[in-house]
């Protein structure tokens, strides 16, 4: 036999069974990669950009950075041009940035309610000058024993009214008007009480040995709104008028201890995860392994014989080729008649004509516009004459057989 | 590295043992865990080294297609360690390779048989895949497994359906031949013998100058030429990959080409196939006499259609070249293809046919008469009319080689190899051969 092997299927593999090029493996592995890689790199890119141009400030009454209109960061800016501010977040670190400041140092004391008592002690007894604006009475009681807060005079629209010192305190006669309204306090003998009201003072400073303690009823002059209106901004500087300014805003206290359900689980459970993680190792091992790789195998092409005929009938249909279809119709009627009647393949249609009309005995003139028509075929109007044609050639085909 | 069920219940049995264990869980993981790898490590290195063992293969070669072979690997165990696992025998998805996979146990130094059966679902060759050996410790917990070459190749060959028809053609041939049991009158045109007359016998088949020698009547009997030279050509070209009901021109043709082969065989005609597109895929050429048959059926058995447009010169050429001067019947097994013929082949014809008689044989395919009937709104008409088109297209060609002097046969899948046989006998009792 010298039949010739024949040529061998494209992906065929070789009886060896060699593994592919690692090269090969390689570029298959970054192909089906890259996509998904350019996804994510280009998701990442894009929220860089966005978070760059978006600077987030933090927000809060009195906060320091906060630009909106209850924030003080206006202050703080006037401040840091001629004296060094030391924002600070806890009384930990109020304390150290009191001790590396030097002796001229203020410190401003804001929401302190949000301090622990010995942590209020701690700070009263350093030896600074204290600014408390709007203080609890816990703090009132450890920085200034004998202050009292006596009421509150809280207006709608704050701005209305601005008192007047009617003191003899530098800071406040020079800063004037300031609307201070807010804690009223009284001034117990030696306290110098400014800005007052009905049922007491809106500044009280106390002395003590060597420092002052000078208690602001409200943050409100303070803010960014109210800085820039009648002697907020002057009051402000003169009550922080020093070389160093420690500013502190503790944070909200951290909740601590308590136990999460993780800690409550049994020690045993949580570490039944270990073998649990095994065992599913285990199962996916033994259900997934496989016995040996897959066997590829060349498939032959699969398509149907008749399928340039259907793709002529498609174009005939979206194009509404009738015309075209119509000549197919008629000319596939005449091969197959024109042998039956005796006469020869390539007759003159005359000749069909007349024999088709002797043997069904139709009118020769519409025989010949159905079966050798002039332009324009009367049968390719639309599809409805179409479908006139294809049954008279039936029903001649029928009658003739 | 493998795993079983069993590892994996031991795990799941140590998972419950530490979810329970209470406080003391930290240590309970550690000795689980520890006493988990610990067996599995033993399982896997006491398991029998599925690498040592010897294969060695046996079984069946070739096949019909629709039949089942069986082929079986041998595992030979050369180790000191029993082998305890299961096998399996790769094979390509269409060989239909069953079971899948089997338990297996080949004890140490001993051998065992594994038989796997194939029932291959397409013609061709079908090659070993390898023989994939899975062999488990003696716990039952883990092991190891290889995937050792084994080669072995089936070759699936063309069904030959139409053999069937070949008793009632060969009884059509012996009566053309005289040898018919109704003793009818040998037709052909070779001087066969002399007999005597019995009544019924044509009289004018009397050879009256024998009879005058002789004591009776003489009668000459004919029979048909024998020894004539038959060449089938396959087309594997483009247009034999089109499927036909289920199946590719290529196997209609094949099955028709087998048919004429057995027929022409027993006819005492000698037969070479070629199989060609662009180039000669397959060739058998006649070795004295007997059937030829096994040797085109084996050159079948590889053969695919290729996805190339056939080259009808270098046909012309190869068939004029290669296959001596004499003359011969020149069967060619194509399509109608219109637009291939009429660029291809027509033009060449005159070369072949001034030395050879041609006779091109073509499967029909239903559907598209079943299209040209369509009927029944505008749609239907439209695919009704590119039927008809192609219809037309085929009868155009056949007309124009039938102009030429080239026999046709143009028939349904089921009626090629009949029609082919047919058309073969007539042109042996017409003495066109």
């Amino acid at each position: 036999m010298t039949a010739e092997a024949p040529a061998a299927p494209p992906q065929a593999p070789p009886p060896d069974r060699t593994p592919p090029p690692e090269g090969s493996r390689a570029l298959r592995v970054w192909r089906s990669v890259r996509v998904p890689a350019a996804v994510v790199a280009a998701l990442v890119t894009v929220s860089v950009l966005l978070s760059l141009g978006a600077e987030r400030f933090p927000t809060g009454h009195l906060e320091p950075e906060s630009v909106s209109p209850d924030g003080t960061r206006a202050l703080v800016n006037v401040l840091e041009q001629d004296r060094d501010v030391h924002v600070t977040r806890s009384s930990a670190a109020a304390e150290e940035a009191v001790a590396a400041a030097g002796d001229d140092t203020v410190l401003a004391v804001f929401l302190d309610h949000r301090l622990l008592p010995e942590e209020l002690d701690s700070l009263a007894a350093l030896d600074v000058d204290t600014v408390l604006v709007r203080p609890s009475t816990r703090s009132l009681e450890a920085f200034a024993p004998g202050v009292e807060m006596t009421g509150r005079e809280e207006s709608e629209g704050f701005l209305e009214t601005a008192p007047s010192p009617g003191c003899d305190l530098p800071a406040a006669e020079a800063a004037g008007d300031a609307h201070v309204a807010g804690e009223l306090y009284t001034a117990p003998s030696g306290a110098v009480g400014c800005y007052p009201a009905e049922d007491g003072h809106a500044l009280v400073r106390v002395r003590g040995d060597g420092t002052t303690t000078t208690v602001l009823g409200t943050g409100r002059p303070l803010t960014n709104t109210a800085l820039d209106t009648a002697g907020n901004a002057a009051l402000a500087l003169n009550l922080l008028a020093a070389e160093d300014v420690v500013w502190l805003r503790p944070d909200p206290p951290q909740q601590e201890g308590g136990a999460g359900l993780w800690e409550l689980l049994p020690s045993g459970l949580r570490w039944s995860l270990v073998p649990l993680v095994a065992t599913l190792a285990l199962l996916a091992l033994w259900r997934g392994r496989r016995m040996g790789a897959l066997v590829s195998e060349s498939l032959p092409v699969v398509v149907r014989a008749s399928e340039t005929t259907e793709g002529r009938a498609g174009l005939y249909q979206s194009r509404k080729a009738r015309d075209r279809a119509a000549a197919a119709l008629r000319s596939g009627f005449l091969e197959r008649t024109v042998p039956k009647l005796g006469l020869s393949a390539d007759a003159a249609p005359e000749a069909v004509v007349a024999a088709v009309a002797e043997r069904t005995g139709d009118d020769p003139g519409h025989l010949r516009s159905l079966l050798h028509p002039g332009r324009p075929d009367p049968y390719a109007g639309d599809d409805d004459s179409l479908v006139r044609l294809a049954d008279e050639l039936d029903e001649r085909a029928r009658r003739l057989r | 590295m493998v795993v079983t069920g069993r590892a994996v219940l031991l795990a799941l049995a140590a998972t419950v043992a530490v979810a329970l264990s209470g406080l003391i869980g930290a240590e309970v993981t550690a000795v689980a865990m520890g006493v988990l790898v610990a067996l599995l490590a033993v399982d896997v290195v006491l398991a029998a080294s599925p690498k040592a063992m010897r294969l060695s293969r046996e079984g069946d070669t070739s096949l019909r297609l629709g039949d089942s072979a069986t082929v079986s690997v041998t595992v030979a165990n050369p180790t000191r360690r029993n082998l305890r696992g299961s096998v399996r025998d790769a094979w390509p998805p269409s060989a239909r390779a069953a079971p899948r996979r089997q338990p297996l146990r080949v004890a140490a130094g001993e051998r065992r048989r594994v038989r796997t059966t194939l029932t291959p679902t397409r013609r061709g060759d079908a090659r070993a895949a390898g023989v994939t050996l899975r062999s488990v410790g003696p716990l039952g917990l883990a092991g190891r497994q290889r995937t050792l070459p084994a080669p072995w190749t089936v070759r699936t060959l063309p069904p030959f359906h139409s053999r069937r028809h070949l008793p009632g053609k060969l009884s059509r041939l012996r009566e053309l031949e005289g040898q018919h049991t109704a003793m009818v009158r040998g037709q052909g045109s070779e001087f066969d013998s002399l007999r005597d007359y019995v009544p019924g016998d044509d009289v004018r088949s009397i050879d009256w100058r024998a009879t005058a020698r002789g004591e009776g009547v003489v009668v000459r009997t004919w029979r048909p030429e024998r020894d004539r030279r038959i060449l089938i050509v396959l087309d594997t070209g483009r247009t034999s990959a089109g499927r036909v009901g289920d199946t590719p021109r290529l196997d209609h043709a094949m099955d028709a080409a087998l048919l004429l082969a057995a027929l022409a065989g027993k006819a005492g005609d000698r037969v070479d196939f070629m199989a060609y597109d662009r180039r000669t895929r397959a060739q058998v050429r006649s070795s004295g006499k007997g059937s030829q048959v096994g040797r085109i059926v084996e050159a079948m058995a590889p053969l695919e259609a290729e996805l190339v447009e056939s080259d009808p010169a270098g046909l012309v050429g190869t068939v004029l070249g290669t296959q001596g001067r004499t003359r011969r019947l020149v069967v060619l097994l194509t399509d109608l293809n219109a637009a291939a013929l009429e660029e291809g082949l027509l033009p060449r014809l005159p070369a072949l046919t001034s030395r050879h008689l041609l006779l091109v044989a073509a499967v029909r395919d239903p559907a598209v008469d079943r299209m040209a009937a369509e009927r029944g709104g505008a749609d239907a008409l439209y695919r009704a009319a590119a039927a008809e088109r192609t219809l037309g297209e085929r009868r155009r060609v056949t007309a124009e080689l039938r102009r030429m002097g080239v026999e046709v046969v143009d028939a349904d899948p089921e009626h090629i190899a009949p029609a082919l046989a047919d058309a073969y006998i007539n042109l042996k009792a017409r003495g066109r051969l």
